[in-house]
């Protein structure tokens, strides 16, 4: 169980916005909270090497593996356990807002209504009891798979990957950068 | 403390010049790299940099082939209880839209729905589910819920209402009716809705049992057009069931399903995931036709002739599935001769697709089998929907993909009498002079007269209007309205508008108050799906089972919608013709089942394996026992038994002179993810998504009017002008322009369409294809 991370092929998403809905009625995130822990960002459409491309892709925590949005942290709320995952303690958290600015990938928000930062854990209520996170169940096009380091391998093969924290994304059309912002630590697997 | 600091890129209000300050202490400190890159922009603004670096320019195509998406599959009892959540979990069916995806609906303590999400032991969805039926609670408990009756307390459109009980409620709009039938007789009242939510047949059922016409946009411009094309040529709806499951070529026809229809989408992706080809037709550049292998890009409403034109080369190139031609199909000749007179030259031309497309189009179709066809609403508002529809039929029976894995299929006779059932609907109790009298059934005898194929007849709405609005033939004075928006549904809004003042009276059935209820008299409160029971089974998405819809919680007095027919039904003195309850409904459904709704309840199932080949057995269910290609039904009633490509009403090509002064083509209808119609712009977490209504345009066009991406622009028709955001995109021609339907007041493009010049026999008007010019908005503040 706490060795499967998440991985987001990219030729797959159909930019349902499923995702982005699961995430907020799993995790309680109404309207009020403004806080889309989960979304799906649209590149293009453009023209490139002669052809029309549209592509989509969900952007949540990466749980980096150092992570910025703990560096940032004035009361050492963030931390990265065994496992992987970044996760808050909100009991510490006292709501100032450094980590939210400090997250290079608009991924860490604020919650309006508990005034206390919130990110996606990778919906630990449920990967503790063996069902993959809500936003995987309910991708319709496929795109989101909560795997293990063998399946990762298998699927990755022959693609483009990029490993960026935990999370790995995946195409068989763009060769994907990894960014570099800052310090997380980015590593290519497989594929280019 | 107010943010002096703006987002680098956006400009948004940011930060406060105090944590710009202790940000870069920290960055310093820590010895943070290059966060001048993001630290000081906006969270989406992050969003959109990281996307766009991640997926960057390099283009270097490799294989996509891959074992299917994993879904978990876990079998679910009907009620149960969830420890983790410590929720009481109902089996249920999502009703958010009109298909029914299996869901599971999540009851605290308190009473209180707190979550649904997909049902993953779901044969039909695998446990996915849309944006829209995730966000069911939003709207189970929307603060502007209808929850109880309400009588108009001031003038029309004043917004002023009264509560009575329903008692009071159904007696007035009793009352009300036999006043105008006393007056006018029963052609003085209407019934009218919209796509409803299962309830379409007992709907029927009333209306016929009652003997007053209705009316639907969603018959003559959705479902009908092509339901009866596919009914026609083959004696049922099997377009409706592309098997993705075991398809090696799927065609996807002027659908997104990948957003619209997440049954089918989610069956599509996973196909096309382990490496299924996909062809798709469609004017722009989507979320389904980005994924294509081939994107033919045709000119709205030329549908027609792409399919004879494909159907012309397959049959040309020897590429027909001879023994199933020869075998099973009427007409072949004719038809043959018929999609001669498409050569690919002529049809390049006409559909702006590159000949050579279409013949890699047709070739692909027609040897890498098995091959389906995905349609939905598109094909159905061109100047001939019925030829269209019934061509993109014939497509797949030339090529033998009829009924067989991988192919469309023949829905399964699952023993839930409730889709499109002519004895549920009582259309045996219409009379002779009901069918004469009903609006448009001379001219559109498949969709008003005597002998529809798919559904029972409906009147012509655009003759609705007219008939309201100047009593001829005769006067309708009132009109119950279940279910529909009319005054954004319906093409020539204004006219829809008029017409509904003009009423003596008017009640409407609804979860909000919208524009339409607005002028109403009565309006009564109904039930969504998370409030009622029910038995769904809908040859589009589950063509094999039914499934068991369970009430959760009670919101105020909502009724659902088949107790309020019923109990009209009750006050009109036809109770025997209707339901005592909704149950007795279900029992009745369930009756070829031989079980009763309780009985159902226990395990919310009924499922039949495929059986393939279902023809084979007594043939299939057309005049001939085969597939029509040359239809008798259509030469009987006078009309051309071949299908047929018609130019639309209004074309740069067909009117010439008007083209000059409206100089592009509009197309409407393409849908937006987390919006059903004209539902769910009201909840916060949807429409956050899509603010506002984008009008997707190419950037030289949009340039040569000075619009820039994002500002409000105009669009004008003979019959009017709207407005919305201008959404650049070089994935549409520079002569089309593409505008979502549904959206509410200045944003609604119904306003600008034309009703009147409909396609012949079925009536739908033609709103994939009119023609419009546009302008930079100036006035608007943003």
């Amino acid at each position: 169980m706490s060795n499967e991370a998440l991985l987001v092929d990219l030729d797959a998403c159909v930019r349902c916005y499923s995702c982005e809905i699961a995430c907020r009625q799993e995790n309680g995130l109404t309207f009020e909270t403004k806080s889309r822990w989960c979304r799906v960002s649209t590149v293009g459409p453009r023209e490139v090497g002669c052809e029309l491309h549209l592509d989509f892709v969900p952007v949540f925590c990466l749980h980096c593996e150092e992570p910025l949005c703990a560096r940032f942290c004035p009361v050492e709320a963030i931390s990265k356990r065994e496992d992987g995952r970044v996760i808050i303690d909100l009991e510490t958290c006292v709501g100032c807002r450094q980590c939210v600015h400090g997250c290079p990938y608009g991924a860490m928000h604020f919650n309006e209504v508990t005034q206390k930062a919130g990110k996606c854990d990778l919906c630990l209520s449920r990967t503790e009891t063996g069902i993959e996170p809500s936003c995987v169940q309910h991708c319709i096009g496929g795109a989101l798979r909560y795997v293990g380091p063998a399946e990762l391998r298998e699927l990755t093969q022959g693609r483009h990957s990029v490993r960026l924290g935990r999370t790995t994304y995946l195409s068989s059309k763009w060769t994907l950068n990894p960014i570099l912002f800052g310090s997380p630590r980015a590593e290519e697997t497989g594929g280019r | 403390m107010k943010p002096e600091i703006s987002c680098a890129l956006c400009g948004q209000p940011l930060m406060t010049a105090k944590m710009k300050h202790r940000l870069l202490q920290v960055a310093t400190e820590k010895k943070i790299k290059n966060y001048e890159e993001w630290l000081f922009l906006c969270g989406p603004c992050k969003l959109r940099k990281f996307s766009q670096r991640l997926v960057g320019d390099d283009l270097k195509k490799v294989p996509r082939a891959k074992p299917v998406p994993f879904r978990r599959r876990e079998k679910l009892e009907v009620v149960k209880f969830a420890p983790r959540q410590q929720t009481t979990v109902y089996k249920s069916e999502c009703f958010s839209c009109n298909q029914g995806c299996d869901a599971v609906v999540h009851v605290n303590r308190d009473g209180r729905v707190v979550k649904v999400e997909g049902d993953s032991s779901s044969h039909v969805t695998k446990g996915v589910l849309c944006s829209k039926g995730l966000a069911s609670t939003e709207h189970l408990y929307h603060k502007d819920r209808l929850q109880y009756p309400l009588k108009r307390a001031g003038e029309r459109g004043s917004g002023k209402w009264q509560r009575l009980s329903w008692d009071e409620a159904l007696g007035t709009v009793v009352e009300k009716l036999n006043e105008t039938e006393r007056k006018y007789g029963k052609t003085g009242i209407i019934l009218a809705t919209g796509t409803s939510r299962g309830w379409l047949l007992p709907f029927y059922r009333f209306a016929n049992a009652y003997g007053v016409q209705y009316t639907a946009p969603g018959t003559a411009q959705c479902a009908l057009p092509r339901f009866t094309g596919s009914t026609l040529v083959g004696g049922t709806r099997f377009l409706e069931n592309p098997d993705h499951e075991h398809t090696r070529t799927m065609i996807v026809w002027g659908a997104n399903p990948t957003i619209t229809f997440p049954v089918k989408g989610r069956a599509m992706m996973d196909a096309w995931t382990r490496g299924a080809t996909l062809i798709v037709v469609d004017p722009m550049l989507t979320e389904t036709s980005s994924k294509a292998d081939l994107w033919l890009q045709l000119r709205p409403g030329t549908d027609a002739a792409l399919a004879l034109g494909m159907l012309n080369i397959i049959i040309q190139e020897g590429l027909c599935d001879r023994e199933f031609v020869e075998k099973w199909c009427y007409g072949f000749e004719e038809l043959r001769k018929r999609a001669a007179e498409y050569p690919p030259e002529r049809v390049a031309e006409i559909t702006w697709v590159p000949k050579e497309k279409i013949i890699q189009a047709a070739r692909l179709f027609a040897t890498e089998k098995p091959s389906c066809i995905t349609i939905v609403v598109a094909i159905e508002q061109n100047a001939d929907s019925l030829s269209t529809c019934r061509a993109i039929a014939m497509l797949s029976a030339v090529t033998g993909n009829i009924d067989v894995p991988g192919g469309n299929l023949i829905q399964m006779p699952v023993p839930v009498g409730l889709w499109l059932n002519a004895d549920l609907a009582l259309s045996n109790l219409l009379t002779e002079e009901q069918h004469a009298m009903r609006l448009g059934s001379k001219e559109y005898p498949l969709l008003s007269g005597k002998h529809t194929v798919s559904f029972p007849p409906s009147a012509f709405n655009s003759d609705v209007w007219k008939a309201m609005l100047t009593g001829k033939p005769y006067p309708i004075r009132a009109m119950y309205c279940q279910g529909s928006n009319m005054l954004r549904a319906y093409a020539n809004s204004r006219v829809v508008l008029e017409a509904i003042q003009s009423l003596d009276f008017l009640a409407a059935v609804d979860f909000y108050p919208n524009e339409t209820n607005d002028w109403a008299d009565i309006i009564l409160p109904a039930a969504t799906w998370m409030e009622r029971d029910f038995v769904t089974s809908s040859d589009q998405v589950s063509a094999n089972s039914a499934h068991l819809q369970q009430k959760t919680v009670p919101i105020g007095e909502c009724w659902s919608d088949v107790k309020i027919l019923n109990e009209l039904a009750k006050r009109l003195g036809f109770a025997h013709q209707m339901f005592d309850t909704d149950e007795a409904f279900f029992d009745y459904l369930l009756q070829p089942a031989e079980m009763t709704f309780r009985e159902f309840k226990e395990n919310g199932l009924i499922k039949l394996d495929w059986r393939y080949k279902k023809y084979e057995k007594k043939g299939f269910e057309t005049p001939t026992g085969k597939v029509m290609l040359r239809d008798t039904k259509l030469e009987n009633l006078g009309f051309d038994p071949l299908p047929q490509y018609v130019e639309p009403a209004e074309s740069p090509i067909r009117t010439p002179e008007l083209g000059e002064e409206y100089p592009l083509i509009i197309t409407t209808g393409g849908r937006v993810p987390v919006f059903r119609h004209s539902e769910f712009r009201n909840i916060p977490i949807l429409r956050e998504i899509v603010p506002d209504l984008e009008i997707f345009l190419h950037p030289d066009t949009a340039r040569k009017h000075g619009i820039q991406p994002g500002e409000w622009m105009v669009v004008e028709s003979p019959r009017g002008t709207m407005e919305g955001r201008a959404a650049f995109t070089p994935g549409i021609d520079p002569r089309v322009v593409q505008v979502a339907s549904h959206w509410p007041g200045k944003s609604n493009v119904n306003v600008i369409m034309d009703n009147e010049k409909c396609a012949p026999v079925v009536g739908s008007a033609q709103l994939r294809c009119q023609l419009c010019r546009i302008k930079k908005k100036v006035d608007r503040v943003q």
